[in-house]
Formats: C-alpha cells, structure tokens, sequence
C-alpha cells in the first residue's frame, strides 16, 4: 500500500498532471490559430471585442445569471467556485508544491477549506440529482454528464476524510491512495472530456462569432467542390 | 429490418442504412468545412457541449411545446452527432471499434423537421454558458439540407425569382417600380403636398436604397415615410432598377444563395456609384447587407439601416417633427435579426420617445426579446401557419397583450406579417402592427417643404422653361 501510494503521488500524478497541463494547452494553441485562420481568410475582418470580452466576463463571473432555475443555477457556481478554489489553495496542497517546485502561495484556513470541501461534494451530488428531476436537462443528459460530477466528488470527499481521521472509517493509506488516483484519473480526463471548459471557456465566445465571419468565396467555393455551379436554383 | 431477415449471411448493420442522400449530404458536408468557418466552432461545441439544459428556459417555442426536439441544445446535438461521428478522429476511432451511429434518410428527416421549427432567433445563445450558438447550427443544418434539396418551396422559389428570374423575391419588373414609386409620389403630395421623390437610377447618390421588396407590395405607409424622411433631411438617395431589392433567402437556407444575393446588392450599388447601402424596415434584410464586408471585396460599401439615418438626421436636428405627438399607446418589437447582437436596440426607441406620447416597452425587450414567432424565413411559408401563430408565437401574443399597446411597430417585413397573423389567431384584433417609419411619415413637421398643387408647380417650371424651349426652336 505504502509503495502503491508513493507511486501515486509520485511518478503517476506528475504523468498525470503533465499530461492535463500539455493537453489544454494544445487545445488552446489549436482554438487560438483556429481563430487566426479564420480572421486571416475572412471577408469581413471585424470582431466586436470589447462585446466578445464583456460577454466572456460575464460567464466567468455569472453575477447577474440567476434570473431562471435559481436552485440548478446557484448550485452549479458554488460547485465550481468550490472545485477551483479548494484543490487550489489548499494549506497541505501548497505545502506539497513548495516541498517539490520551492514556489508556494497564499493558503485558505481549514475551516473555509473544510466548508468548500463538503460544498463541493454536495453540490456534485446535487448537479446529479436535479438532472434527473428536470425532465429537459434529463432527456439531455448523457452517461458522462452523471458519471463526471460523481468522478469530482470522489478526490474532494476522500481528501475530506483523510483530513479528519475521526470520522474516516478506512485506513488513511487506503483513503489517500483513492484521494490521489481519483485526482489522478481526473487530470487525464480533462483534456478529452468537456471539463476542458475549465481552460477553453475564455474563447468560446470568440468562436461562436468568427464562425460567422466567412471567407469571400465561400459559398462558390462549396458550389464548385459540389459540381454546382452552373446548377439552377 | 434485421440484418438476419435480408440476407442469409451476417453484415454489419450500418450497411443495410448506406442510401443516396447521407452520402451527399456528408460530401455537402466535407465541402463547407473546407470553405467555410464553421469547423473550429463545431470542434469547440463537440468538445465542450456540457448538456446543462439552461437554453430549455430560454426558448419560446420549447416553453410551449415542452416537445423534447425543441430544446435547442437537443436540437444542436442532432447535427453535433454527425459531426463527431464523421468529421472528428475520435469518432471515426469509436466506429472502427463499435457499431455506431450511422446517418439515415429518417434521421435527415427528423433533422429538417427540428431545424425548420426553430426560428434561428439565436435568443437561447444568451442563455448558453459555453457560449454555443445554436442559431449558428440552425443555419449550417439547414444549409447542409438544402444541398440535399430539403428546402421549403416558398423560400426556394422566391430565391429562385431573385436570381434567375425577375430579380427580386416579389417578381416586380422595373416598369412596375418606376410606376409604384410614381403612385407613391402623387400620395404624398395628395396628403400632405410634399413633392418627395423617389430618386431612380441617379448615379453618385451617397445612398442606395434597398427595402424588403414586398414593401412596394404591401407597405406604402413604410415607403412614404422613407421618402419623407429623405426628402426633409435633404438625403441624397437613389433605387437602383438593376436590384431593388435587399430580401435575401440566403441567410435562413444557403451561404451560397447568401453570398451571390449579397454581391448582387454590392455590385448595384458600385453600378451606381453610391456610397453607402441604406437598408429599408427589414431585420433579416440588414443582417444580411452586414454581410456586404464579407461579400462585397477591399472596398465594400458601407452598410445603414434606415432607422440609423432617421436617428442621426433627429440627434443632429435636421428631422423637424410636429408639437403633437402620437397619443395612442405605442409599442416595440426588437426584430432578432438586428437587435439580438446589440447592433440596433435604442435608435428606434430614440425615435419613438421623440414622438409618442406613450411609449411602452415589451418585457423581456431589446437582446433578449422574444422573435416574433416567423424569423428564419418560416414566416414565408403559409401552410404552417398555424403552428407560426400558435406555439411559436404564443409567447410574443401575451407580451403584446400585456402592453395593452394599440400600435406594435416592427421595422422588419417579416415580422410585419406574422406579427398580423398572430394578432388574428390569439384574439388581438384591435393592436394594429405598423412600421416606425408608418408613424413617422405621420408627425414629421413639413412646414417649408411642401408645395401647392402639382398643376401650379407644372405651370410655374413651364413657364421658367419657356425661354429656354425658344432658345433651343429657334
């Protein structure tokens, strides 16, 4: 178990970690010239900015989004604020970084740490549970779309216990290795799965607008790709 | 059927479902990707699609269907699936090693009915916070079923008028204009003896005038008041008899019918030598011109919607208007083309609050107000009518309703019609739908531009001439 757990926190979670680092980062190099592209080929080379940056704010910080489905809409924000700021800003988590890397950051106090920690977990359940009571969000619902915030709620509840070993039941090598490999699968997913919105959020809103932004020839270009051209209407 | 009940042998599944028009529709599929800019957001939507539901809430037509094809992110991931399946390499990967996903003809079927329920108002792309824009798949899926020949008739034989016959949607040849616009003259000097003109074929005029061509048609009223508008302000303007016609089909079935129709617009006004494009009361009309940058070449005109003049003319106090104003109860209809992005939303209010009385706002209004129930182009096609009128604009019926609004101005020909028909089948009958210009043809003070009648004026430039004429005999 000792060794199984030295490995875990060792050499898999910097694969793992690397991994998760490198393939967002693809990800946002490949959006970024996507965009570049498109502007570079486009007719029309106007992209409203400062409406594109305001609307992006406006979804990192969803201040004003409460207007419908109060419950399903605070729950969603507190789960994120709570799955960033926790794994984050975490006292022994920092502790570790500054042990391998020297590089270390402000901590959160236990108990604010103890009470995201249980928000984030409850919030997951939650997510899941009112995915199934809507009956839109239901009928939208994919496999992943459940098995994702369970997957999250897993590091967060073990890394709980594991804090507070009166209440844990399991020995605390086993809880830890559960605590570190969930995270560890978790870092893997995210480039793959739709949680690479954690990186990719920032420039959504700027591909959904230069989608409209067409090169000049674009349809005659399909026409003659299709044998069209001299087609009828 | 089972693979088992049509051959004696096994097959895989997926090649029993291998029919004509998956096969084109893909290949149409293929050849937009490659020109167009809709893959890296398809790649973006395939990837981050979080399946939230928060656009059920948003959409007009799911609040009252509650029919699961109508939830935009649904409706989105219908054509999203094919993408993923054919387009990405992880689908490809998932269907050497599964039986996956295969497109049919029923799923096409199913995909043209889902894309042509929703308007494309593009109102649930507020609600999205991944910031898809399913207006944006609405109008690729429809575009991608056009190329397969899944087009509704009325706007395929409009387009059709447009480009291959007459020249415009309404089939109006240019002798029939020049007399509309004559008739159009006589009428406003009848009522208010303003010798307005509509200026035709005048070459180097800064404006070319481009309205929804059924407005020669069906809103004289519309037409008046951007004559008047013109004639007080002093506007140089001119309607072009090679195109008059700014409708464009293109954006609610095919970028390609989109781009030829828009270099038709660019290439009348660069014959006449105008300047700007002037836009008439028509929402997909000006969405569409906005697209003139991207058409139109390096030096592309520049594009004004008719209410932005009337606005400036007002804000620079060129627009002279009576002491009454409008006492009626007032109301505006933010057509989505043009106030869904933000690019229109307070001129036309500017414009109201100068000469109404009581002017009242629809709620939810501007971005995020509620399409008339006939955007996309459906408002075209008659035999839905009752589906237009019923769950798609049952909503908009109960926000004009609550207004208690006597007049709705719509400055957009689409919404135009179908708010009228909505009012007609949700027991609305005394709100009359008007255009903005309507009512401003009405308050705008003409002291100092009008003229006596049209015989004195004939009388007094014949006699100015006479010398001249002599001149010339002798």
């Amino acid at each position: 178990m000792e060794t199984a757990l030295q490995w875990a926190r060792g050499p898999i979670f910097w694969t793992a970690f690397a991994f998760m680092i490198l393939g967002l980062l693809r990800l946002v190099v490949i959006t970024v010239l996507d965009i570049r592209h498109i502007m570079r080929d486009a007719g029309d080379k106007s992209l409203p900015v400062g409406q594109l940056i305001r609307t992006t704010l406006s979804w990192l910080f969803p201040v004003r989004r409460f207007t419908h489905r109060i419950t399903y809409s605070l729950t969603t924000i507190i789960f994120h604020v709570s799955i960033i700021i926790v794994p984050i800003f975490l006292g022994s988590h920092v502790m570790l970084w500054e042990r391998s890397i020297g590089l270390s950051w402000p901590t959160l106090s236990t108990t604010v740490a103890d009470v995201l920690t249980i928000l984030a977990v409850v919030t997951a359940l939650a997510i899941v549970v009112q995915r199934t009571i809507f009956a839109d969000a239901r009928r939208l619902s994919r496999f992943q779309d459940y098995a994702i915030p369970l997957l999250i709620a897993v590091p967060f509840a073990s890394g709980f216990v594991a804090m507070h070993p009166t209440m844990n039941p399991f020995p605390y090598e086993a809880t830890m290795l559960v605590h570190v490999m969930s995270a560890n699968i978790l870092f893997i997913l995210i480039p793959f799965s739709k949680i690479s919105h954690c990186l990719l959020l920032p420039f959504t809103q700027f591909v959904s607008e230069a989608a409209w932004r067409f090169p000049s020839d674009c349809g005659t270009q399909v026409a003659v790709a299709l044998g069209k051209e001299k087609q009828p209407v | 059927m089972s693979t088992r009940d049509k051959y004696a042998y096994y097959i895989e599944e997926r090649t029993l479902n291998v029919t004509e028009r998956p096969r084109r529709f893909l290949e149409a599929f293929a050849a937009v990707l490659n020109s167009s800019s809709y893959g890296p957001a398809l790649d973006t939507y395939t990837r981050l699609t979080t399946h939230c539901g928060r656009c059920a809430v948003s959409c007009q037509l799911y609040d009252v269907t509650r029919d699961p094809q109508d939830i935009p992110c649904e409706r989105s991931e219908m054509l999203l699936k094919v993408y993923r399946r054919y387009f990405t390499r992880a689908g490809l990967f998932k269907a050497r090693l599964f039986d996956d996903f295969t497109l049919t003809d029923e799923y096409l079927d199913q995909m043209a009915d889902a894309y042509y329920r929703c308007t494309a108002c593009r109102r649930c792309k507020l609600t999205c916070p991944i910031g898809i824009d399913h207006g944006l798949i609405t109008h690729l899926g429809r575009y991608l079923l056009a190329e397969i020949e899944v087009i509704p008739k009325a706007l395929v034989v409009a387009t059709r008028e447009q480009l291959e016959g007459v020249g415009n949607t309404s089939a109006i040849p240019a002798a029939a204009l020049t007399d509309t616009c004559e008739f159009l003259e006589e009428e406003l000097m009848d009522m208010y003896n303003l010798p307005a003109k509509y200026p035709i074929d005048v070459e180097d005029a800064e404006y070319v005038f481009f309205p929804a061509v059924s407005d020669f048609l069906l809103e004289a009223n519309t037409l008046m008041g951007n004559a008047a508008v013109m004639h007080v302000t002093g506007g140089s303007w001119t309607i072009g008899t090679g195109n008059f016609d700014g409708i464009n089909y293109g954006l609610f079935y095919s970028d390609r019918m989109l781009e030829r129709i828009v270099k038709n617009i660019a290439g009348e006004v660069r014959r006449l030598k105008g300047k700007k494009v002037l836009v008439g009361e028509c929402g997909h009309a000006t969405r569409s011109a906005w697209f003139v940058p991207t058409f139109g070449g390096p030096d592309a005109p520049e594009v004004v919607n008719c209410m932005q003049y009337a606005y400036q003319q007002l804000k620079a106090g060129k627009l002279p208007l009576k002491d009454e104003k409008i006492t009626e109860r007032v109301t505006y209809h933010d057509p989505c083309n043009i106030a869904r992005n933000g690019r229109i939303t307070e001129e036309p209010r500017e414009l109201l609050k100068a000469i109404c009385s009581d002017f009242v706002e629809m709620t939810p209004n501007r971005t995020e107000n509620y399409c008339c129930g006939g955007g996309g182009g459906t408002v075209s096609i008659d035999e839905i009518r009752e589906f237009r009128t019923g769950p798609l604009g049952k909503r908009k019926a109960d926000q004009i309703r609550a207004t208690g609004a006597k007049y709705v101005v719509a400055p957009c020909a689409n919404c135009k019609k179908q708010l009228r028909e909505v009012c007609e089948d949700n027991d609305l009958p005394d709100v009359e739908v008007v255009g903005l210009h309507d009512l401003l043809l009405r308050v705008i003070d003409y002291t100092g531009f009008t003229e006596e009648k049209a015989e004195t004026d004939t009388d007094a430039a014949e006699d100015l001439l006479k010398p001249v004429k002599e001149g010339v005999e002798a």
